[in-house]
C-alpha cells in the first residue's frame, strides 16, 4: 500500500500456533473512520472474534494498538492501547499503558499488532523493524516483572529496549493480571490473563523508522500551540508536583472516595494518608513515556520496616486508594508494599484492592471462615495481609484462586449475601471514584462499554465536581458550574456528548490528563491533521468518538449484553453509612433507570433493550 | 472573627500573603464561605468542595469565630 500520513500502513499479524508472521496492509478505507487505538481495534475485533469466543481460548486476539499521534514529539503521544476480549467480563476489554512501548512499535514500522493463536511453549516476541524472531521464553516462567526485563534485556543484549510482559499472574490466567512496561499497567480488564493464555510471555520493541508527516511545520507549530498550554496550565504543575495521588484528600472531602467497599464515600483520612506518602516516601516525579512535559508519575520508596521496598515507580491514585480506603487501611506503608508487589506479580491494583476489600467483608459477615483463608485473619483493616493475599491471587494459592476470578465469579462460588458485597459493574471491579458525589459519573459507570470505568471514557466526576467542560461547551455540553452535581436530570445527556469526545485519548492514543490541561478536542483535531494531511475538525472527532462507542457496544449486544447490564450495584446508589455524608440524602441515587432512560435517547439506542438501533448504526455507517 | 482555613494542592497559591502561618485569618462576622473565596481570588469556574470543622458546607454558609475551614479543588484524573 501507498504510504498514508501519520501511518505505515502495516499490521503485523502473529499467529502463535503456526509461528506464521504477516506483515499485512491496512485497509486505508478505514482508518479515517476508525483512526487508531480503540477505535481500529474495535473495528478489527468486532469482524474477526466470533460470538461466543471464550476470551482465554486461542481464538480470541490481543491487538497492541497505536494512532497517528502515538510518538514521543506529541505532547500526550507515549501510550500503547490492548483491547482484546476480556475474560474478567466476557465484553470489549480494553487497557492503556504509558511509555515508550507505543512510540517504539510505531518506530519499528507498524501502526497495529494482532496477536491470535496459542503457543505450544512459552514465548517471547522480538521485533526490531523488519526483524522479527521469537524466543523461548521457558527461562522467564515464574520470574516477577523486573525479574523478565532484566533477563530479556540481557539475552538481547540491549539494556533499553521497550518490553512489556506479564508477570507470574498473567502466567497463571488470574483474570485481573496485566500487561507491564516495567512498572506501568494496561491494567484493567485482564490482558494479562489473555496473554498468559497464548503462552506469549513478553514483547521486545525497537526500530528506526520515522513516521511519515503531511504538513511538518504546521505540526511544529501545533505541538508548541499545545506546550505553551501546558506550561502555562495550573493542572499541569500540580499534577506534577502531586501527581494522581494529589486528589485524595479532596475526593474524600467530595464523597468521591470510596470506603470500607464501598460502605462510604468519604473517611476523612485521605488528608492525613497522602501527607504520610508526599512527605516520607514520594521520591520524585516520573514520565511514563520519554518527553513528557507533565510527568505525573510517581518515584516512591519505604526505607525501612516490615513494608519495606526498593525505589520504584508508583504508587498512584488509584492504587493507594484501593489498598487504603477500599480495604479500611490506615497503613500507607502496606498500600505502598501491596501496590509495589502488584505491579511486579503483575495484577491490577484496582481489582486486587476492590477483591480484598470483598473477601474482608466476606469474612467479616462469616461467610468465609478463618479456616478456609488459611489462618488469615481478613478483619478490615488489617494491613498484614494485603501483601500476602497479593501473592495469593497472583499465584492462584488457597482462596486466592477464587479472588483472582474477581468478585463477580466469587460471590456466585461463595453465594448468600456475598453478591451484595460485590461491587462491579459487567464484572468489572469498581474503580476509587464514587457517584454518590455526582451523578455523571452514576450513567458513565453504569454504560460504560469495558464494565464500571472511571476513566475509559469519562471521568464524571470531573465535570460534576470538578466543574471541567474540556472545551465541550461549544459542542453541547452545558457550563458544569449552572449544574448541581447531585442533580439526576439532564446527566444522562450530558454523559453521551462527554463520552464521545473523551473517548478521543483512547482512540488516538494520547494522554487523557492533558484534555484536563487544555489540550482539548479542536487542538487533537489539529495535530491529527497536521500529521495525515486530513481537514479534520472537532465536530468530525467527535462523530468518530460516537462510531466507535457504538461499535464496541456491538461487540457486547452481539454477546448477549443488555439494558439490564448497563447497572449500579444497589450500595453504590444508597447513602453512606458514615462519612462527611452521612446524614446528605442528595448524594443517593434516585432514578438511576430514568437517567439511562435519556441517555438510551440521547445515543438514539432502543430504550427497552439497550441495543442501537438501526437508524443510529446507518447514520454512523455502522450498518451490517 | 478569627478563623483557620486550609488550601490544599492547586489552590495552594491562593493563599500566599493572605494567612497567617498558622493558618490564621480575620475576617468579619457573618462572611460565607462565598466571600471567603473572593477574598482568596479563587476563580468562579474552579470546581471547589469546603469542609467546615470537618463538615461539608455549600458556598452560602456564614462563618463563625474559629471556625476550621479546609477549601479543596481537584487536578482531575487518576
Amino acid at each position: 500500500m501507498d504510504s498514508i500520513y501519520g501511518y505505515y500502513g502495516k499490521q503485523l499479524r502473529v499467529s502463535l500456533d503456526s509461528k506464521e508472521i504477516l506483515k499485512e496492509n491496512i485497509d486505508a478505507s478505514i482508518l479515517r473512520k476508525y483512526l487508531g487505538g480503540a477505535g481500529y481495534a474495535a473495528r478489527v475485533l468486532y469482524d474477526e472474534i466470533p460470538k461466543g469466543t471464550h476470551p482465554l481460548s486461542p481464538e480470541n486476539k490481543l491487538i497492541f494498538a497505536t494512532s497517528p499521534l502515538t510518538a514521543n514529539r506529541i505532547p500526550g503521544g507515549g501510550s500503547i492501547m490492548l483491547c482484546f476480549k476480556s475474560p474478567l467480563t466476557n465484553a470489549w476489554g480494553e487497557s492503556r499503558c504509558g511509555g515508550d512501548f507505543g512510540p517504539d512499535l510505531k518506530k519499528a514500522g507498524y501502526d497495529f499488532l494482532l496477536i491470535e493463536g496459542k503457543s505450544e511453549e512459552p514465548v517471547y516476541l522480538v521485533i526490531n523493524d523488519d526483524n522479527i524472531e521469537f524466543r523461548s521464553a521457558i527461562g522467564l516462567m515464574g520470574k516477577t516483572v523486573n525479574e523478565k526485563l532484566k533477563i530479556i534485556r540481557e539475552e538481547l543484549s540491549d539494556p533499553k529496549i521497550s518490553v512489556m510482559c506479564i508477570g507470574p499472574a498473567g502466567e497463571k490466567l488470574v483474570k485481573i493480571a496485566t500487561v507491564m512496561f516495567e512498572h506501568r499497567a494496561a491494567g484493567r480488564c485482564g490482558a494479562g490473563a489473555v496473554m498468559g493464555s497464548k503462552n506469549l510471555i513478553g514483547i521486545a520493541v525497537k526500530g528506526s523508522h520515522k513516521t511519515p508527516i503531511a504538513q511538518p511545520a504546521k505540526l511544529t507549530e501545533t505541538i508548541k500551540t499545545c506546550l505553551k498550554i501546558l506550561k502555562e496550565s495550573d493542572f499541569s504543575a500540580n499534577l506534577k508536583k502531586h501527581g494522581t495521588t494529589g486528589d485524595m484528600a479532596a475526593n474524600d472531602a467530595a464523597g468521591d472516595w470510596p470506603t470500607k467497599n464501598w460502605h462510604s464515600n468519604s473517611w476523612g483520612k485521605a488528608e492525613q494518608l497522602y501527607d504520610q506518602f508526599f512527605n516520607k516516601h514520594l521520591v520524585k516525579n516520573h514520565g511514563c513515556y520519554t518527553g513528557c512535559p507533565i510527568a505525573c508519575g510517581r518515584i516512591s520508596e519505604v526505607r525501612e520496616g516490615r513494608f519495606k521496598t526498593p525505589v520504584h515507580e508508583g504508587s498512584e491514585y488509584e492504587s493507594l486508594s484501593a489498598f487504603t480506603a477500599f480495604v479500611f487501611n490506615e497503613n500507607i506503608e502496606a498500600a505502598i508494599y501491596a501496590t509495589y508487589l502488584c505491579n511486579e506479580f503483575g495484577i491490577d491494583t484496582i481489582s486486587t484492592g476492590a477483591v480484598i476489600a470483598f473477601a474482608m467483608e466476606c469474612y467479616e459477615n462469616g461467610i468465609l471462615k478463618k479456616e478456609e483463608v488459611g489462618g488469615l485473619d481478613l478483619s478490615w483493616g488489617n494491613p498484614d495481609v494485603l501483601s500476602e493475599l497479593v501473592r495469593m491471587i497472583s499465584l492462584r494459592e488457597g482462596i486466592g484462586d477464587t479472588l483472582a476470578e474477581g468478585v463477580k465469579i466469587a460471590s456466585e462460588r461463595w453465594g448468600g449475601d456475598s453478591e451484595k458485597y460485590a461491587i462491579h459493574g459487567k464484572g468489572l471491579e469498581a474503580p476509587a471514584h464514587d457517584p454518590r458525589s455526582g451523578k455523571v459519573l452514576g450513567v458513565a459507570y453504569g454504560t460504560a462499554n469495558r464494565g464500571m470505568c472511571h476513566i475509559h471514557p469519562l471521568e464524571g466526576m470531573a465535570y460534576d465536581s470538578g466543574k471541567m467542560d474540556w472545551g465541550l461547551m461549544k459542542y453541547g455540553v452545558p457550563d458544569p458550574n449552572t449544574l448541581d452535581r447531585w442533580d439526576e436530570k439532564g446527566k444522562g445527556k450530558i454523559v453521551k456528548i462527554l463520552q464521545d469526545a473523551l473517548i478521543l485519548p483512547d482512540i488516538l492514543n494520547t494522554c487523557k490528563f492533558f484534555m484536563y490541561a487544555g489540550i482539548h478536542l479542536d487542538h487533537l483535531a489539529e495535530l491529527l491533521s497536521a500529521v495525515t494531511g486530513w481537514d479534520i475538525d472537532g465536530q468530525e472527532l467527535l462523530k468518530i468518538g460516537e462510531r466507535v462507542m457504538n461499535l464496541q457496544r456491538l461487540f457486547n449486544t452481539r454477546e448477549g449484553f443488555r439494558r439490564d447490564d448497563d447497572l449500579l450495584p444497589e450500595r453504590m446508589k444508597q447513602k453512606p453509612a458514615f462519612g462527611f455524608y452521612e446524614h446528605e440524602d442528595r448524594c443517593t441515587i434516585k432514578d438511576f433507570e430514568g437517567m439511562l432512560d435519556e441517555y438510551y435517547e440521547a445515543r438514539g439506542w432502543d430504550t427497552e433493550t439497550g441495543i442501537p438501533t438501526k437508524e443510529k448504526l446507518l447514520e454512523l455507517e455502522l450498518e451490517e | 472573627m478569627k478563623i483557620k482555613v486550609k488550601l490544599y494542592t492547586i489552590l495552594e497559591k491562593y493563599a500566599k500573603g493572605k494567612v497567617l502561618e498558622d493558618n490564621t485569618i480575620i475576617l468579619h462576622k457573618d462572611t460565607t464561605l462565598q466571600e471567603l473565596t473572593r477574598y482568596f481570588n479563587i476563580p468562579d469556574k474552579i470546581g471547589i468542595v469546603f469542609l467546615v470543622n470537618d463538615s461539608p458546607q455549600n458556598k452560602e454558609y456564614r462563618l463563625c469565630e474559629g471556625d476550621k475551614v479546609k477549601i479543596f479543588s481537584f487536578i482531575g484524573g487518576g
